[in-house]
């Protein structure tokens, strides 16, 4: 299995990292972040096959680091990943690109699934 | 029975005293009709009824005096002339005597042969008089002329010459005496030179009187008779007495010009009673001139009047009461039926501010929820990765058991939290034409199997030319979806349901599903499209499939709203419009925002 290199960003720091945890079991290489301008950081120093992006973070709103990502890497697929969607969150990321919209509880199979299309699709 | 008037007075009996909706009480603004009926018809019936009583009162007390006071005058006349004809009668006789006393010799007076010659002078001039005759100072009759032989009598111990020793004029009451023919005696006495007196006697004719005093007697219902001081009656009176029996009235007091009074025979009857001592101008009399007459007869004239009156103001009664029924049951029916149409809506208003209320307070709660329970289902799911990835846990399957339930409750929560989200908003809508006919069979495809296992008849009636209407396919079918499914879950196996569309008023279409199952109670109606409100037994419903209903056909710019009566079925009715508006989709979002 290709170890995929994931950002996992969210401000609830212990489910960010137990998901890290569970992906970095199942050959993913995660990084975590708990704010927006760390996101954006990290995604200008490095390539990642995959965002998990939530909506409510400290600093920036995620649909504004939806757009700056977008900006800096447009080929990256981001999922959005959040406890808080509305209707009007979901159409909004829809239009900036966002590869999905999800509501937690996450069902990590399903991202599993969705990894494994993305790699399949980029091939 | 009383029912059955109501109907038939449906007008009289206003609808308001038929509570059928309890839960709109707390809505209405006034909260007891009857009692405002009521008042209103107290103050019309007193402000319009009352001036007519008074004036009617008033009226009938100046007619009851003036026709009184008439009554009075007219007696009052009657006994007057009626003395004057009897005083008169009394006073020529009695004058007469008086002169032939005066003016004839005691002599002459004496001679029988003389004396009849003056009766028969007498008789000429004046009549009435049936004898005469001379009686001396004790007692003896000296001479006599007449028709009766009552010659050498003496009359020493009879009372009228006791009685006439004292005076100079003497007017008898009319008794019987000696010849057993009622009569009157009037005597003058008189001297002779050697200072004894002698008595001129004369007798008068009753008949003639009572023929004079019958003469005022007009019409049937005036009495007129002569009584004397004791009110022993001395001339024939019709029904209050037999002559020289106690008259039946009491004797009125002494006065001596005429009167007038009321009293009561023994029949309770009113009697006016006219009455006048009679006495001549050189002689006291004893008797009394009564005129009776039945007031009830003199009054038959003024009754027909007051009859007539009576009904005029009796029928002006009833229909000044009946216009005021028929105004105030009109206007309160009026007044309750706007409260009533202004209770609905704000029921209705509330209804459905509470829904969105209780959406966005379940959307809420869903969003804060999901949080912490991404955590555990990250947390537990981290742990059974460990179990799952480390050969030493990985065959323990009854750990791995734990988990799973952890992990399947997680789900479930999870499941709860999105339909609770997608009750406060749904996904977008998309627009097309929807044929009707269609979405319902597509429905009842789901059902078909249940339905004939549960011996379930589904009628559906769609017009065969009713137009197809533009809306939300997907959503339609899972607003007919979720009531099918719940109709089914109310109804026991053998029993009926319709699904029936018809188009509605202003564009709109009308779809109804009714089952003949087991109903709700009243009180429960206005709590069916709450999150959370079920009557499934245990944990066989969530309690959200008719709130995201609702929510659906919100979405679809609709309503729904529900009939039912417990035991006997309920019905849901769904107002869509047949072509949604675009703009109302972008500006609304969700409900409940």
């Amino acid at each position: 299995m290709k170890q995929y290199n994931l950002l996992i960003v969210d401000d609830e720091q212990r489910f960010a990292n137990m998901l890290a945890k569970r992906l970095s079991l199942r050959g993913c290489h995660c990084e975590v972040c708990y704010n927006g301008q760390q996101a954006l950081d990290l995604v200008k120093q490095k390539n990642f096959f995959l965002i998990l992006l939530d909506l409510h973070l400290p600093d920036i709103y995620g649909i504004e680091v939806l757009t700056r990502i977008k900006a800096i890497s447009e080929m990256t697929p981001v999922i959005i990943l959040t406890g808080h969607g509305t209707e009007k969150d979901r159409r909004a990321c829809m239009q900036q690109g966002a590869y999905a919209f999800w509501h937690k509880p996450l069902i990590i199979d399903e991202l599993m699934a969705i990894l494994a299309r993305i790699e399949e699709m980029s091939l | 029975m009383i029912d059955r008037i109501r109907r038939a007075f449906g007008s009289i009996w206003p609808v308001f005293h038929r509570q059928d909706n309890k839960h709109l009480d707390p809505y209405f603004t006034f909260t007891n009709y009857g009692k405002i009926w009521a008042i209103g018809i107290s103050v019309l019936v007193v402000t319009a009824l009352v001036p007519l009583m008074v004036v009617t009162i008033i009226h009938y007390r100046l007619l009851q005096e003036s026709v009184d006071s008439e009554l009075t005058l007219r007696t009052e006349r009657l006994t007057s002339n009626a003395r004057r004809a009897v005083t008169f009668f009394l006073e020529e006789r009695l004058d007469a005597l008086r002169f032939t006393v005066n003016e004839i010799a005691y002599d002459r007076l004496t001679d029988p042969d003389h004396l009849a010659e003056i009766l028969r002078n007498l008789k000429l001039g004046f009549g009435g008089l049936i004898d005469l005759s001379v009686i001396a100072h004790t007692g003896a009759q000296i001479t006599y002329a007449g028709p009766f032989n009552l010659e050498g009598r003496d009359y020493s111990k009879q009372r009228w010459f006791i009685e006439c020793q004292k005076r100079p004029f003497y007017v008898s009451e009319i008794f019987s005496g000696y010849r057993d023919v009622p009569h009157i005696i009037i005597a003058v006495k008189s001297f002779r030179p050697d200072g004894s007196f002698f008595i001129v006697r004369a007798t008068l004719d009753t008949e003639r009187l009572i023929k004079t005093l019958q003469s005022y007697e007009t019409g049937a219902y005036a009495h007129i008779f002569l009584v004397n001081r004791s009110g022993i009656v001395q001339t024939p009176s019709k029904e209050h007495g037999e002559i020289f029996q106690k008259m039946s009235l009491p004797v009125p007091d002494f006065s001596e010009r005429t009167q007038v009074t009321m009293a009561q025979n023994d029949k309770d009857q009113l009697l006016i009673v006219g009455y006048a001592y009679i006495f001549t101008r050189i002689a006291d009399t004893p008797f009394i001139l009564m005129a009776i007459k039945h007031k009830a007869e003199m009054m038959r004239v003024w009754q027909q009047l007051r009859s007539n009156i009576n009904w005029f103001v009796g029928s002006g009664t009833l229909v000044i009461l009946v216009v005021i029924f028929f105004t105030c049951t009109f206007m309160v029916n009026k007044l309750y039926h706007a409260d009533r149409a202004k209770a609905e809506t704000m029921a209705l208003m509330e209804q459905s501010n509470q829904l969105a209320t209780i959406g966005q307070l379940a959307a809420g709660v869903a969003h804060e929820i999901n949080n912490p329970l991404a955590l555990i289902n990250e947390t537990a799911g981290y742990v059974k990765d460990l179990f799952v990835f480390k050969e030493q846990y990985r065959r323990d399957e009854e750990l791995i058991g734990y988990i799973d339930d952890i992990l399947e409750a997680v789900e479930r929560c999870g499941t709860i939290t999105r339909q609770l989200l997608g009750f406060a908003r749904k996904f977008e809508v998309k627009i097309q034409k929807v044929k009707l006919n269609e979405v319902i069979s597509d429905v009842l495809v789901f059902h078909n199997k249940e339905a004939d296992y549960r011996n379930i008849k589904v009628y559906v009636d769609v017009p065969q030319d009713m137009p197809p209407i533009e809306t939300d396919r997907g959503k339609l079918q899972q607003i007919l979806v979720n009531l099918v499914n719940n109709a089914f879950q109310a109804v026991d196996n053998g029993c009926i349901l319709e699904i029936q569309a018809s188009p509605a008023q202003a564009d709109k279409v009308r779809i109804t599903i009714s089952d003949n199952g087991c109903g709700m109670p009243e009180e429960n109606l206005p709590k069916v499209f709450e999150p959370f409100f079920t009557t499934k037994e245990g944990n066989k419903g969530t309690g959200l499939g008719l709130a995201i209903t609702y929510g659906l056909v919100k979405k679809l710019q609709g309503d729904i709203s529900v009939i039912s009566k417990l035991g006997e079925g309920t019905t849901f009715i769904i107002t869509l419009p047949a072509r949604i508006q675009e703009e109302i989709i972008e500006n609304e979002g969700s409900i409940g925002r």
